[in-house]
């Protein structure tokens, strides 16, 4: 009972990363994933694993899981069936949302449509008041009418949401009781479980998600646990949260919702780990795939985390890890707009039939074949070889374009990767400036297949200095799996003046929540020693519609007298306001709209950095290659191999370094230096 | 810069997004008022020297940008050959400095690359009040510009850096909550110098010269782009009138007509025959007219093509001055939000013939606002809760219209049940769609909006300004007409008593409520 499995199961590839918890070893290894099952591709992964590498299954001890099979079926919307149950008059508040349109100008495009339609959307007579009293008594005799209803109308799962249920959860309890007493199988989510906070349309639409995933996801996380018990044995599931954090596969199956960024989220949480490793506290990350490139801004080795996103173009209420996705990735197509711009992406040629350079029928000029054609990507391609690349194609894909444009194809090449570069960068600029954050202060972290082809150019538009690069830019996300806490989210969502007077009653709310955490640990089984706290609160102006979340208190284990005084809450909620907006008015009422409290159990024990040897000369280039740096003139450029390149040693552009799953370009002039961990940081030139 | 071709091009312009953006984002967070914060009802742009929208931020709003562009026609009116480094100027008037109306306040800063001007960045802002007769500056019954808050002509608020406080001063000795206003064009300054300084940044890394012929190069490419688009419309001639309900004063069926000139590419607008400006203060001025048209065009024809000033100019509008369309002094304007719909509704009606498979029926063609204010009995203290509701979007060639959601001119978001209750003392006891409101047809038009509303333990005031109360959301191609909206009082036994569509102040009385409902949509065929 050794090796823990970190599991990213993406849309092309299924990535392992495990690690022997006694002797350090570690293992990465990738396989194609199988989309009607992704749980197949793991069971048979783990077995090719046991094969290749003598990696006894019986060994395993823990698997962490991270999963986009939430995120498949709210996008291509195939969830269950549900019905919606609201207050008598609320009927209609998934339709409704917000009452805004995603599109100001475009008449044919319009946010989804409910996920419950309108005949499986029901009433119940009952309401609360905002103070959480019960203005009319849900009945006995209205409860069972409404759950006839429900179980009548066919519905596979249910989500529950009365107004300031969030205060008082007795009526949605009541309800769900009357259903499970008809049907014990129907799967019911109430808000008041699912995220019990203020604002019923997030709220509503955030639990009708869940029950919209329960009954895919459920199946989906018992059927691999069976089959993982079948193989494996004891080895514990874990799956990974939006938030970056484990949860067991029970937790997943009652609450999915909370996997739809479960993917991202690994990657941000990987990316921590290395930014921890290599000694770069402050990263902003480019996770670069196939399709789309997602940034993250780590401050203080950790990600920085949001309650509220749109997800397939839902808004889904939840600790998730900030992340902000552009639609660029290798295979991002370049296309002319009706104005004669060349734009690239979002469209993407996928996996299939994936860039022209691919040779598997795509015919479209896409970032990859322009990456080939600028020789910045090997002809052998990704896989050592396993995908070889096919460069005629690349430029007959690409010629249309320089032809139109007049230039040659080496020069449209550089022109979809500058766009491409432009595109990223507002990304950057939105995670960073945006929000109060000078990225030159940043390293810029690349990884993900694509990540490490562009960072450069990025780093350079933003005047940002260094570059790093990951030991295994392909395999973050496994890594991230690999290193991640169990963690549950814990929200009690009451409004209180920020005032000494009202601390004695903050003190009960924190008192509760810090109870829920216990009994979370205690059901969860965490060792004592890694458990730990964290306390933050949702404070606003009094009249502001909006919060931000200050952190008051971290620990071990947290009490009710862990709770700052009022004074200090309110210089930490002034300190927020300045970092946000750029001011804070140190006389305005202040009031607490949200308690929030983060409990972990640390599972992964970091230990000594990897020591290698010392290389005692400059590295033998494997080969050259012709590279076009700029529009000049391709020069021959030495190719290195990754795994040749040891800790400390130092050399300078140009060089290209290829490695299992990504190519690094180093630019002329730039230095590298191989850090102890093995990342790669660039220092540009003069920077 | 590389070479100004297709990519130079798309490479600057995502530049210029990006300062846009940035801009977009500082003003939002440095604000004070809810209004910016949180509903985004401000803007960004970037203007070239001769004041031609060049790029404007993602979220800017189609009224805002011909704002902004009314402003630049005004500056260099008056102050060019005068302009110089450290410069802001500020605006708000309809009548004399291209602004829409008084609540919208407009700022522009000159940007220079070793002494030649290379253009002006924009903002502009909707103030919370901006004094006048009404908190707010925006109540119904106004019926002369004076009445409707402080009126300022084009001023150089800033000469060389230094910001003239004086001016600023009389600004907020005329506006309702001072030191929220302060805030607020604190922000608007903020975001011209950072505009400014970014704008520089560019220009100096890739040469004046590079730049202003950077701007010229998009603003043809989006001349182009709008010239093809234009084409799509068959050589004809198209008309077309629809109804204002009332000015909010007295004036009943207030005539919106126009006659669109299809010919060779080239679009032609005439407004004669539009109903003389009214005293309610529902009118626009001609560039809040312009920006309705070139919305409905965009819509229709292209719309993900960014706003330049290419596309604010492709289309030629004809149109008397005087009427309520085109507003002259000393006409109020504060409500012009419920004509420009009105407008909007009249360019798609007309083409509609023209476009048959891309015109909707008309939607809820309003600005659904409602106000409930009084005493808190809680605290004691005042309150005022102001709303603006969506309706139903009008059924499409393609499919049906969308339910409860908002259209045209507007796109402004609701504030959740759980916050009002909490913030007033009021009780909502219904919000849902309105029954049998979406026109029927083979795609039906989308439902209105209805919220039921209830002082609890006090009375409370009800104002609201509805339209298509009497003129319902047309039909299109044999779809029916969608429901009209209506306020109603319901008293304690549950009586319903009908409210006119610009109500003024109604006191309710304790156990009382007062009922919204938004208009539908029209259906479309049958």
């Amino acid at each position: 009972m050794t090796w823990t499995i970190g599991v990213d199961v993406g849309g092309t590839f299924t990535d392992f990363h495990a690690r022997n918890d006694v002797s350090g070893k570690e293992l990465v290894f990738k396989r194609p994933s199988t989309p009607h099952d992704p749980g197949e591709a793991i069971l048979k992964g783990l077995e090719e694993l046991e094969k290749a590498h003598n990696l006894p299954l019986t060994e395993i001890a823990r698997i962490a899981h991270g999963t986009t099979v939430a995120t498949n079926a709210l996008i291509q919307r195939k969830g269950a069936l549900i019905a919606a149950v609201a207050t008598k008059g609320f009927r209609d508040l998934l339709e409704i949302g917000r009452q805004v349109r995603p599109h100001m100008y475009d008449l044919n495009l319009d946010k989804p449509d409910p996920l419950a339609s309108e005949a499986m959307r029901f009433e119940v007579a009952e309401r609360l008041n905002w103070q959480g009293e019960v203005v009319t008594p849900l009945t006995d005799a209205e409860a069972s009418r409404v759950a006839k209803q429900v179980v009548e109308s066919g519905a596979e799962a249910v989500a529950i949401c009365f107004l300031f249920a969030y205060l008082n959860p007795q009526h949605e309890q009541k309800l769900r009781d009357a259903i499970l007493s008809l049907k014990p199988e129907m799967r019911v989510s109430i808000a008041s479980d699912v995220q019990p906070e203020f604002r019923e349309y997030e709220r509503f639409q955030t639990t009708a998600i869940n029950a919209y995933l329960q009954p895919r996801l459920a199946s989906y996380v018992e059927h691999l646990a069976s089959g993982l018990n079948h193989r494996v044995g004891s080895a514990t599931l874990g799956i990974n949260q939006s938030s970056g954090g484990l949860m067991s596969a029970t937790k997943t199956a009652a609450f999915p919702v909370r996997t739809a960024l479960s993917g991202p989220a690994a990657g941000a949480v990987g990316a921590a780990y290395v930014a921890r490793n290599a000694d770069r506290p402050f990263v902003i990350t480019l996770d670069m795939g196939g399709t789309s490139a997602d940034v993250a801004l780590i401050a203080n080795a950790d990600t920085e985390i949001t309650f509220q996103r749109d997800v397939a173009g839902f808004p889904i209420r939840l600790a998730m890890v900030d992340i902000d996705t552009v639609g660029a990735g290798g295979g991002s197509i370049a296309w002319f707009e009706r104005d004669g711009l060349l734009k690239v992406g979002p469209i993407s040629a996928g996996a299939a039939p994936g860039p022209a350079c691919y040779g598997q029928g795509g015919t479209e000029p896409t970032v990859t074949d322009a990456n080939l054609v600028l020789g910045r990507l090997s002809a052998t391609g990704l896989l050592d070889g396993a995908l070889p690349l096919n460069t005629e194609s690349a430029v007959s894909a690409l010629k249309p374009i320089a032809d139109r444009i007049g230039i040659s194809v080496e020069e449209a090449s550089l022109g979809i990767l500058a766009i491409a570069v432009s595109n990223m960068s507002r990304s950057v600029r939105r995670m960073s400036v945006e929000r109060g954050h000078d990225p030159r202060n940043f390293t810029l972290m690349a990884f993900g297949g694509a990540g490490p082809l562009h960072a450069r150019d990025v780093a350079a538009e933003l005047g940002m200095s260094e570059v790093l690069v990951p030991p295994a830019p392909g395999i973050v996300c496994a890594q991230g799996l690999l290193v991640s806490d169990q963690k549950e989210d814990f929200v009690a969502s009451v409004r209180l003046p920020l005032s000494q007077t009202a601390m004695a009653e903050a003190a009960k709310m924190i008192g509760n929540l810090a109870e829920l955490a216990h009994s979370w640990f205690e059901s969860e089984r965490l060792p004592d020693e890694g458990r730990s706290m964290e306390l933050s609160l949702d404070l606003r102006y009094v009249g502001q519609n909006f919060e931000l979340i200050v952190p008051a208190a971290s620990g071990a284990n947290l009490t009710a007298q862990d709770l700052p005084d009022a004074e200090t809450l309110a210089n930490l909620f002034f300190d927020a306001h300045d970092r946000a907006y750029g001011f804070h008015d140190a006389s305005a009422p202040i009031e607490i709209i949200n308690f929030r409290m983060t409990a972990r159990g640390r599972l992964y024990e970091q230990t000594q950095k990897n020591e290698r040897k010392e290389n005692s000369g400059p590295p033998e280039p494997e080969s050259t290659r012709t590279v076009w740096f700029d529009s000049n003139a391709g020069i021959e450029t030495p190719v290195y191999r990754r795994e040749k390149l040891y800790p400390g040693l130092q050399f300078e552009g140009p060089a290209v370094v290829d490695q299992l799953d990504a190519t690094t370009p180093i630019f002329p002039g730039d230095r590298v230096e191989v850090l102890a961990d093995g990342s790669i940081l660039i220092r540009l030139q003069g920077a | 810069m590389p070479t100004l071709d297709s990519i130079g091009l798309e490479i600057l312009s995502n530049a210029l997004k990006s300062i846009n953006d940035e801009c977009f984002v500082a003003l939002m967070k440095a604000s004070y008022s809810t209004n910016i914060k949180e509903r985004h009802d401000h803007s960004t742009a970037i203007m070239s020297a001769n004041g031609d929208l060049i790029a404007q931020a993602d979220m800017s709003l189609p009224i805002h940008v011909a704002s902004m562009s009314g402003l630049m026609r005004c500056v260099l009116e008056k102050y060019g050959g005068d302009i110089h480094a450290g410069d802001i100027f500020v605006a708000n008037d309809p009548h004399t400095a291209g602004g829409t109306h008084l609540p919208d306040v407009n700022f522009a800063a000159p940007v220079f690359i070793h002494d030649e001007l290379i253009g002006f960045v924009c903002n502009i802002a909707h103030h919370a009040d901006i004094g006048g007769m009404a908190a707010g500056s925006m109540s119904g019954g106004m019926t002369e510009i004076y009445q409707e808050g402080l009126r300022i002509p084009v001023t150089r608020i800033a000469q060389r850096d230094e910001i003239k406080q004086e001016i600023l001063d009389i600004f907020l000795l005329n506006a309702r909550a001072p030191q929220e206003r302060r805030g607020d064009y604190y922000a608007q300054i903020a975001a011209a110098k950072l505009g400014v300084r970014r704008l520089h940044e560019l220009g100096s890394r890739h040469g004046a010269e590079t730049l202003k012929e950077g701007f010229q190069q998009l603003l043809k490419r989006s001349a182009d782009r709008m010239a093809l688009a234009l084409k799509e419309v068959p050589d004809g001639v198209y008309e077309f009138e629809d109804f204002m309900d009332d000015d909010g004063v007295k004036t009943i069926d207030v005539l919106l007509k126009v006659r669109i000139e299809a010919k060779a590419g080239k679009l032609s607008f005439d407004f004669t025959g539009t109903a003389p400006q009214t005293a309610g203060n529902i009118n626009m001025t001609l560039n809040a007219t312009q920006s309705a048209v070139i919305f409905a065009i965009k819509s229709l024809l292209d719309p993900e093509a960014p706003n330049t000033q290419a596309v604010i100019d492709c289309v030629d509008i004809q149109i008397p001055k005087g009427t309520v369309a085109s507003a002259v002094f000393p006409a109020s304007v504060a409500g012009r939000a419920h004509t420009c719909q009105r407008v909007i509704d009249v360019v798609m009606g007309a083409l509609a013939p023209a476009l048959p498979t891309l015109v909707p029926a008309a939607p809820n063609g309003a600005n659904t606002m409602a106000v409930f204010s009084g005493i808190d009995p809680r605290s004691g203290d005042p309150y005022v809760y102001l709303e603006t509701i969506g309706g139903g979007a009008g059924g499409r060639p393609t499919k049906p219209g969308k339910d409860g959601v908002q259209t045209g001119i507007t796109n402004t978001s609701n504030l959740p049940v759980e916050a009002i209750e909490n913030e007033y003392p009021l009780m909502v006891l219904e919000y849902g769609l309105a029954p049998n409101s979406g026109g029927k047809g083979k795609h039906s038009g989308g439902r209105g909006i209805r919220r039921i509303v209830k002082p609890i333990g006090h009375q409370c005031i009800f104002n609201g300004v509805g339209e298509r109360f009497r003129n319902p959301p047309w039909g299109l191609a044999g779809g029916e007409d969608g429901g009209r909206g209506r306020f109603a009082m319901i008293n304690d036994k549950g009586e319903e008593a009908p409210l006119p569509g610009k109500t003024g102040d109604r006191i309710i009385e304790q156990g009382g409520s007062v009922l919204m409902d938004s208009p539908g949509a029209g259906g479309w065929g049958k």
